[in-house]
């Protein structure tokens, strides 16, 4: 009968394949990243998912087993020896019990889809082929079809089949498990934005992309957990939501690398058609895993020193070539609003005329050379509703990175659009100025802004105060 | 063997129901739209799918089953949609079709929740004893089922009623199931409009389409070229209306057709909510979907006046009821273009037109003078003289590629087919400048896609700009439900 192993629990690190520029494996780099894991993990997972294992040579895969093993200082190294035919795997799993791991990790079987017999069959054959535990891995996000509970429950009562890993996030079949397996094998959860429920619910512990970058939070999860303390494990669980939201959904070990990066940690980039950034990781949420690590503390932030601009209002639009007594020549329509608190308070200055004024020589301009690092942008509503009059949203301070720059084009934008409409709706602008006027806002935006919504509605406000001053009262700032 | 009627076979456009301003039923729309499809169709389908039936009351059903039996005055078979989510509702509509005069019902599989197909069958059994010809309909996209070929063939052979089935899964497979089981005891329709001539080809009966509001014409065209043998004008044809159907079928559908018959003089409002303009429909689509009923000769073109500053010149513009009568203001006019997808590819164009002697003829002259690292600007063609400027910093040797080669190809292709289209009036290009501020995404990698997009975009940019719009109730209407695409977390 099965016997459940001690080692079934606690926190595994789904670890990365480093990988040279010239795309070979970079031994000295995995070992660096094994040292920085190691002291907050109870055993280690390499080539797994996240160490792109289907990107590896059979000889790789040993390699890098054995450098687990070596590494590990007695800890338990669970190897991913999955593939797609049951021979490549039971090779893979021979191997990795050659280089001393401790168990294998095994994909259901992928790419094309074997029938329930099929996938029984599969594990039956490596299990009775390898004398060493082995951990059945439920998928679905890649397999596109889950290892199916009633083949898991018969699977269960194989001796050395000790333990499965769901990835799946799918709480519903994690419990499913849990009820018919649960009482021969352990559950390990492999989905990091649900492993407090899945804690709760029943299963011994996990193995994830995200232990590899913040153990300790997951190690303080399990201890909360196990003191019955929610309230403290849900603030955890919480404290790493984006990241884990970020690693499991844009990316996995393309987005884990970039992390480590940021922490100082060389994992390299990943094997091709993967791209470091600009494929299933954007650019843009490359940015957001620093804001994150920054607010974990795992990295330094770079405090930018910011302030409101203090001149006059009617001095502020030196960018824009537009001087005090331009502005009163031309009787251009100023206001202002301010509104919020640190950091995301946001002040914004409007300058709104006719488009045969130099206003309209200024806004003409700017989209031909936009200022650098702060460039311009026309307003909309959302792409195709452009909000008219036509406005310029011109950020007052340099948009030092893709995060901060957000910031702006998103929920500033979109406040500033919607105050806009606002006024038109109410009357405050007239009609005849969606012909013939045009608008520019210049937007200060603390860089240290954190929180979308608030911003969102901060700037809702303060283009309302501003409109509100330009088009109420006369039009002679 | 089999229930097969004479009559259920041809073009039957799925109709739309025309409501008024505030949300009633337009009776006199409804009736102008029968009048214009008529000529060309087969059969009538009023209160399908594509006619909102899921937001009409009982009574309203049963009206616009009532004047469209009234408007078709026996020329053609009426199939009324009697679907609904309940057995009971069903029968109740069913019952009131045929008192109203149908020659069928369109009945969809129950949906929402979703019985097993037993129950399903014995659903459709109920309707069976009505007595009227019963169409069955499967419409996976909607009703979340999909219809076992078992199921279906077991209805039309147990249920005496059941004259065809309309299938608007655009599964090909399944209707070749449905030949194999089925072919010649009950007539059998395709519903989806990009598949039309490969399933008449295959075997289809006929069709019952959302896109024959619009072009009924020219699906008469193709069914009758594969009536004849002649498969070459089929695909002809269906290759010229595809990318059209595939704005209908896919992105909006009934706010699709409604907004093409606005766009072609037959006003017909808008859906009921929670559908709305700009929603599935999106705006892009709308811009694509009024050139392919310009190219297919649905939009005509009536002349307008552009006054550049002093100077009036005329053109033959594809005006739609919407247009300006007379365009004016020349000194700076503004217009955004964002076509997509994908993501990467996505291009978005803020563009500057006007005359030589204003703001954006003077913004070129000056940026042309100065240096511009990373933000080289070109003029990319002389008329009318426009200026093609990037909005991102020019990095790479690709993202230069893509901005100077690709994007400007599409931006200059949008040009002169818009100069083609009579929007760009031919005697105004020497008077008349433009800035095309491009953004191409950094991580962009398919060429074709960059330029492709960037020529969308740019037709819809020019458009917008000309016409002055979104006009002011697009922007209050939608003011609180835009959805802007950075403004949240990832």
């Amino acid at each position: 009968m099965p016997i459940k192993v001690p080692w079934m629990k606690g926190v595994y690190p789904a670890l990365v394949t480093p990988f040279k520029k010239n795309g070979d494996v970079d031994e000295d780099s995995f070992r660096e990243l094994i040292r920085h894991t190691l002291p907050n993990v109870d055993g280690l997972v390499p080539c797994g998912t996240t160490g792109e294992f289907n990107y590896l040579t059979v000889e790789e895969q040993k390699r890098l087993v054995e450098i687990a093993v070596e590494e590990a200082g007695g800890k338990p190294v669970i190897a991913g020896a999955g593939a797609s035919g049951t021979r490549q795997a039971i090779q893979l799993v021979r191997n990795a019990k050659e280089a001393g791991a401790t168990a294998c990790l095994i994909v259901t079987p992928f790419f094309l889809h074997p029938s329930d017999k099929g996938v029984y069959q599969h594990y039956y054959d490596i299990a009775q082929a390898v004398d060493i535990p082995i951990l059945l891995y439920n998928i679905p996000q890649v397999m596109d079809a889950y290892l199916p509970r009633r083949v898991v429950q018969d699977l269960a009562d194989i001796p050395n089949i000790v333990g499965i890993k769901d990835s799946s996030g799918d709480l519903t079949y994690t419990m499913e498990v849990l009820e018919f397996a649960g009482d021969r094998i352990d559950v390990f959860v492999g989905h990091d934005e649900v492993v407090l429920p899945a804690l709760a619910g029943g299963v011994s512990g996990m193995i994830l992309a995200s232990a590899q970058v913040y153990p300790e939070v997951w190690q303080a999860v399990i201890k909360a957990v196990q003191a019955g303390d929610l309230v403290e494990a849900r603030r955890l669980q919480r404290s790493v939501q984006k990241l884990s939201r970020i690693f499991c959904r844009y990316g996995g070990g393309v987005a884990v690398k970039q992390a480590l990066k940021m922490m100082g940690v060389d994992a390299g980039r990943p094997r091709r058609p993967l791209k470091s950034v600009g494929g299933a990781l954007l650019h843009e949420d490359r940015a957001e895993i620093r804001l994150e690590l920054e607010r974990l503390g795992k990295i330094e932030s770079k405090s930018t020193d910011f302030s409101f601009p203090q001149a006059a209002l009617a001095e502020r639009f030196g960018d824009l070539e537009l001087s005090a007594s331009a502005i009163k020549e031309a009787k251009l329509r100023l206001g202002t609003g301010k509104v919020g608190k640190s950091p995301e308070w946001a002040q914004l200055d409007l300058v709104a005329g006719p488009k045969d004024s130099p206003l309209g020589d200024a806004y003409a301009y700017q989209l031909t050379y936009p200022l650098h690092r702060r460039e311009a942008l026309t307003t909309i509503l959302e792409p195709n509703l452009t909000v008219r009059p036509a406005t310029l949203i011109l950020p007052a301070v340099e948009q030092m990175n893709l995060r901060q720059a957000n910031m702006i084009y998103g929920p500033t934008q979109s406040a500033v659009a919607k105050a806009i409409v606002d006024a038109l709706e109410a009357g405050v602008v007239p009609q005849t100025a969606m012909d013939d006027e045009v608008m520019v806002v210049l937007a200060s935006v603390d860089p240290r802004a954190l929180d979308r919504h608030a911003l969102y509605h901060n700037v809702r406000a303060a283009m309302t105060e501003a409109i509100e001053q330009a088009f109420g009262g006369g039009s002679d700032g | 063997m089999g229930n097969k009627t004479e009559w259920f076979k041809g073009i039957f456009p799925a109709l739309v129901t025309p409501f008024t301003q505030n949300d009633e039923i337009d009776e006199d729309a409804y009736r102008a739209l029968i009048r214009h499809v008529l000529p060309h169709v087969d059969g009538l389908v009023p209160a399908g799918t594509t006619g909102e039936f899921s937001y009409l009351s009982i009574e309203e059903r049963k009206r616009i089953i009532e004047i469209a039996v009234e408007e078709a005055g026996n020329r053609v078979p009426i199939v009324a949609g009697t679907g609904a989510q309940s057995t009971r509702e069903t029968v109740e509509l069913t019952r009131c079709a045929k008192d109203a005069g149908a020659a069928g019902a369109l009945v969809v599989a129950p949906y929402y929740l979703k019985p097993s197909f037993n129950e399903v069958y014995e659903h459709f059994e109920r309707v069976n004893e009505i007595g009227l010809p019963i169409i069955l309909y499967n419409i996976p996209q909607c009703s979340g089922s999909h219809f076992r070929w078992w199921t279906a063939e077991g209805m039309a052979k147990n249920f005496e009623n059941v004259v065809g089935i309309k299938d608007s899964s655009g599964d090909l497979p399944f209707m070749e199931a449905m030949f194999e089981k089925v072919k010649g005891e009950i007539g059998i329709f395709v519903g989806h409009d990009e598949v039309v001539a490969a399933a008449l080809a295959a075997g289809a009966d006929g069709a019952i389409l959302a896109s024959a509001n619009l072009i009924p014409d020219l699906w008469q065209k193709i069914y009758q070229a594969v009536q004849a043998g002649d498969l070459a004008t089929a695909q002809k044809w269906q290759a010229e209306v595809q990318k059209l159907v595939r704005i209908v079928v896919r992105c909006g559908s009934t706010q699709a057709v409604k907004e093409g018959l606005g766009m072609m003089g037959l006003p017909v409002g808008d859906s009921r909510h929670p559908i709305m303009p700009g929603g599935a429909f999106r705006r892009e689509d709308r811009e694509e979907l009024r050139i392919q009923l310009e190219n297919l000769g649905k939009i005509g073109r009536v002349e307008r006046e552009f006054d550049l500053d002093g100077r009036v010149v005329t053109s033959q513009y594809p005006a739609v009821p919407r247009t300006p009568a007379r365009f004016e203001g020349f000194t700076l006019k503004v217009g955004e273009g964002f076509a997509g997808p994908p993501f990467q590819e996505l291009a978005h164009i803020d563009l500057l037109l006007g005359v030589k002697e204003g703001p954006v003829g003077r913004a070129i002259e000056r940026a042309l003078s100065e240096e511009r690292p990373g933000h080289e600007v070109r003029v990319i063609t002389e008329r009318p003289r426009t200026l093609l400027a990037p909005t991102v910093t020019v990095r790479t040797a690709k993202q230069r590629r893509h901005v100077y080669e690709e994007a400007a190809k599409g931006v200059v292709q949008a040009i002169e087919a818009e100069i083609g289209a009579g929007v760009l009036p031919e005697d105004g290009l020497d008077e008349l400048c433009m800035i095309a501020n491009v953004f191409v995404h950094p991580a962009a990698a398919i060429r074709q896609r960059v330029m492709f997009n960037n020529f969308k975009a740019m037709r819809a940019a020019v458009r917008k700009a000309l016409e002055g719009r979104p006009a002011l109730d697009e922007l209050i209407n939608e003011k609180e439900a835009a959805r802007h695409p950075f403004r949240y977390a990832p």
